[in-house]
């Protein structure tokens, strides 16, 4: 999918980790160096006449490889590096980026952040988190997988090769291919803060993908599949990965639109996941206390069905969303954000504790999921007499401040509890805070695929804009 | 006495490296290829970006950042092999040539000769200092009047979010053609966020504005007054906006912004690699009738100060202004050299990238409709029962099936053509190739779009233009809550 946007889009951080820690084992290597840096640039805020400040440093190494139609498309290798500084002079703060390392450089750096800061104005609620507030331990989540390295890039070209090759011979339909990719990065996280903490971890993450283009006629209809892991033993097989590309591109094939009317709609995995990540969004502190959201006001309140759990686990051993502190050093618990459909909690980094008055529990997520029910995906289509299976939506139809859901949407019509053939076309609409109130059934097929993971749900009435 | 500065001297100045270096770099990156055809480039860039924000009436955050680095790219045919670095040095290039070409190996003997870039490289946006070195409490003084130009604008507005971005970057390509190009780019954008609200109901406007030009004309008084008002007034009437309807409506768009359709529903589906590949909806439809004969589209990356031009694209190209759609018939796809050389097709300037970390891509630069000869007043009188959609939030779109989805955050409905109230969450959903068959006026204000919008790909953003100017289609899909 091609997006336009009047905001800017930032490249997408994928990052693993592993845990070292400060106050057990002492990092190693270049981990060490690293936190060398991250406590120079501290020492030389504190000298130059900060009166805080925070350093994150990551460096990464990654290999990316994209095969189409059985040969080598394109190989890429990169090593990655970036310092980020943020520095305070009272209420008064800056912040700069640099990929040069160099001691003199990073002091030149410290001193024009400085610069910046006392040139800029003073926010009454910007600084830090409490001592108090940082993380007191670095756990080991067991975020790296030598394994991954030691891959040879012959053995990393095989393996999209295999899952290209699989979902081009699942189905004769399969007329064409936009290619398949084997990607895996990984490296070291740091950071520090003025308020004496300092931890780092390193990890990495593999991933497997592949497109295929299925046609019937003129018609032609795209579908992928991806499978991302932290251990490559993780990673779906070849054979997998290509069938579920085949049969979702080969399924929307013969896809036409229906008439407007209001019906059930069944999100599957990938888009429930999604609306999760749109839901909890809006529970962001900051946007709560800018009045931003459709959650303000919510807190303690029913916001969802009783079926509907949400839960937030960064400290999961492992997975793609697991870390060890956040970006700000706090300490990463798992937490409920929403139980039996009441909001238990908004996301709150240290700014927004100030403004709204509450300690901070981080304002960002990992392992995000909307906890398992007991009823299968078949089951729950089974119970739809006439509705909306739905696979795909598009566009930037949601709107954070007043939960308004109006997005393009393809997947496969539901009659008399079965799928019975492909849509698209059509739109879906509703408001978010409705929607999580009639979710009236959730799957037994909760995955953790990424950063964000749900079961199927259902969602009793959505507005579908067809003919 | 003034020293004009070459491309050697600042490539010398910026990363202490010579052109001879850096040629003996790409030789050795292409050697020994058994007889296969390899090409190679190595794309430079130095620079700083800023950014200044203001919410809730404080200074929130003041940042800047330093990019320096550089990727070596080997291209054989339809293989590409691709390094980059964040710290340039002679090691560090010699290193990403290696990796870059790895994939030499993998070459299937097929050996296109690469075109040269030909032509002059344009002078669109001559700015006389970075944007970037104005001075910051300029810049905080301007973002503290349009938060009291749109808070006075209606006791309703409670918050303001706003913003003013700046860049210069100057980019090198070198190629093993052995030319060396050097381009400085300027970017400036103002943006405005208001906040309204009305008992419990709230609502967001927003508006916003920029190109590669001067800081001073970034910051004329008359231009953020007018976008302040602009989003505040958006925000003030969204706060009585009804839900929009679903259904198939005959819908009016707006000149300017709206043009992201066309972006969409063909610029996306024209560009090279899509169509070499054969993944396109319009893949092998050249010269076939794919719009209404009223239909005339333009990707025109040499217009002077607008965001999406380019002096030359990333691989050293001059931009050119290329008719994509000639009343209705497809004349053109969007080229990089390396699909343009594979496709016999000739070089449009637009191979682009984000920046130093990727490898080019046939992209999009300024994208638009052409005029035609209804007054705007006249087309939405045609109209019995529809929509006037004026402002958009983004747009998305399936190159293979070809359609389409945007999103409108402002709309009205018209009836017996007349405009009656405003309505908010229209998402309007097409197919691309049928859409523009029923585009059945075209307005004659063509304009483009203020220069806000960021064009995303296989997870590369660029900064592009739109335009359009008003037109009627009829029967589009409108997904609407009532």
């Amino acid at each position: 999918m091609k997006t336009i946007n009047k905001t800017s889009k930032k490249p997408s951080a994928k990052t693993a980790r592993k845990a070292t820690s400060k106050a057990g084992t002492k990092p190693k290597g270049a981990a060490a160096v690293l936190e060398g840096i991250a406590k120079y640039i501290v020492d030389e805020a504190a000298k130059l006449g900060a009166t805080d400040c925070e350093v994150s440093i990551s460096t990464s190494e990654s290999v990316d490889i994209a095969v189409r139609l059985g040969e080598v498309e394109q190989l890429e290798g990169a090593q990655t590096r970036g310092v980020h500084l943020q520095v305070y002079v009272g209420q008064k703060s800056a912040t700069t980026s640099t990929s040069d390392f160099r001691r003199p450089a990073l002091r030149k750096l410290v001193k024009a952040t400085i610069a910046m800061a006392v040139a800029s104005e003073a926010d009454p609620f910007a600084g830090l988190p409490e001592t108090h507030h940082l993380a007191k331990h670095v756990p080991d989540l067991g975020l790296y997988d030598p394994a991954i390295d030691a891959m040879p890039v012959e053995k990393k070209i095989q393996l999209a090769i295999e899952t290209e090759q699989a979902a081009r011979r699942a189905d004769m339909r399969i007329t064409n291919s936009e290619g398949a990719g084997f990607s895996n990065g990984g490296g070291i996280v740091v950071y520090a803060n003025s308020r004496g903490f300092i931890g780092s971890y390193r990890g990495n993450y593999c991933s497997l993908n592949v497109g295929v283009v299925a046609s019937e006629g003129t018609e032609m209809q795209t579908n992928s599949w991806h499978s991302a892991s932290r251990t490559l033993a993780g990673l779906e097989s070849p054979e997998h990965i290509g069938a579920m590309a085949t049969a979702r591109a080969v399924r929307q094939l013969g896809a036409r639109k229906v008439k407007s009317q209001v019906v059930p709609v069944v999100f599957d995995q990938q888009m429930a996941a999604r609306l999760l990540s749109q839901f909890v969004g809006a529970a962001s502190g900051r946007s709560i206390d800018r009045k931003s959201s459709f959650l303000v006001g919510k807190l303690d309140q029913v916001v969802a069905s009783k079926l509907v759990t949400i839960v937030d686990d960064p400290t999961m051993v492992g997975k793609l969303g697991s870390k060890p502190f956040d970006g700000e050093g706090l300490p990463l618990k798992r937490r409920t954000i929403v139980k039996e459909g009441k909001l238990e909690t908004y996301l709150i980094d240290a700014y927004a504790g100030r403004k709204l008055k509450c300690d901070p529990n981080s304002g960002s997520t990992g392992n995000l999921h909307l906890q398992a029910g007991d009823k299968t995906p078949e089951e729950i289509i089974a119970s739809v007499k006439n509705g909306l299976y739905l696979t795909s939506v598009s566009g930037p139809g949601f709107n954070a401040l007043t939960g308004d859901y109006s997005l393009g949407a393809a997947g496969i019509w539901i009659e008399d509890g079965k799928l019975a053939y492909p849509v698209s076309g059509i739109t879906v609409a509703s408001n978010l805070l409705d929607m999580f109130a009639g979710i009236i059934a959730v799957g037994s097929d909760l995955e953790f695929r990424g950063g964000t993971n749900s079961p199927t749900i259902l969602i009793d009435k959505m507005t579908i804009g067809g003919e | 006495m003034i020293i004009l500065a070459t491309p050697e001297s600042e490539l010398y100045r910026l990363f202490g490296l010579s052109h001879t270096q850096v040629q003996t770099v790409l030789g050795d990156a292409i050697k020994n290829t058994g007889g296969k055809n390899a090409t190679g480039d190595i794309f430079f860039q130095a620079g700083a970006s800023q950014g200044i924000s203001l919410d809730q009436g404080v200074i929130k955050s003041t940042s800047q950042s330093t990019t320096n680095g550089a990727g070596v790219r080997v291209v054989v045919a339809d293989k590409t092999g691709y390094s980059h670095t964040d710290h340039v040095n002679i090691t560090n290039l010699r290193k990403c040539a290696r990796i870059a070409r790895a994939i030499i190996e993998h070459s299937n003997g097929a050996t296109n000769v690469p075109l040269a870039a030909s032509g002059e490289q344009h002078n669109l946006y001559p700015v006389t200092s970075s944007p970037v070195d104005a001075e910051l409490s300029d810049k905080i003084a301007i973002l503290k009047k349009i938060d009291k130009i749109c808070r006075d604008y209606d006791p309703r507005i409670i918050n303001v979010s706003t913003s003013i971005s700046c860049e210069q970057q100057i980019v090198f390509i070198a190629t093993s053609l052995g030319d060396l190009f050097m381009d400085v780019r300027p970017l400036v954008r103002l943006n405005v966020a208001c906040l309204a609200q009305d008992g419990t109901r709230r609502e967001n406007g927003s508006s916003g504005y920029g190109g590669r030009y001067d800081f001073s004309v970034l910051v004329s008084e008359d231009n953020y007054t007018s976008h302040a008002h602009l989003a505040a007034k958006q925000a003030i009437d969204l706060l009585s906006a009804r839900p929009a309807p679903a259904g198939e409506f005959d819908v009016v768009l707006g000149s300017g912004w709206p043009g992201v359709l066309i972006h969409e529903a063909v610029g996306h589906g024209l560009e090279g690699d899509f169509n070499r590949k054969g993944t396109s909806a319009f893949s092998s439809r050249m010269f076939e009738a794919v719009a209404s004969p009223l239909v005339t589209v333009v990707d025109d990356g040499t217009l002077a100060d607008r965001r999406g031009s380019l002096n030359i694209d990333d691989e050293g190209t001059p931009t050119t202004k290329t008719t994509l759609i000639e009343k209705g018939k497809l004349v053109g796809y969007i080229q990089d050299k390396q699909n343009a050389t594979l496709m016999g097709a000739k070089l449009t300037g637009n191979g682009r990238r984000q920046d130093y970390r990727f490898a080019p891509m046939p992209r999009m630069t300024n994208t638009y409709m052409a005029g035609g000869d209804h007054t705007p007043a006249e087309i939405i009188r045609s109209v019995k029962r529809g929509i006037f959609a004026e402002t958009f939030g983004g747009g998305q779109v399936d190159i293979t099936n070809g359609d389409f989805t945007f999103s409108a955050t402002c709309a009205y409905m018209i009836e017996n053509g007349e405009i009656t109230h405003a309505i908010k969450g229209a998402t309007l959903i097409g197919n691309g190739p049928k859409a523009l068959h029923n585009v059945t006026m075209v307005g004659n204000d063509e304009a483009l779009d203020r220069g806000v919008g960021t064009c995303g790909k296989n997870g590369q953003g660029v900064p592009v233009g739109v335009g359009m100017p008003t037109i009627r289609i009829n029967g589009v899909t409108v997904g609407g809550q009532s």
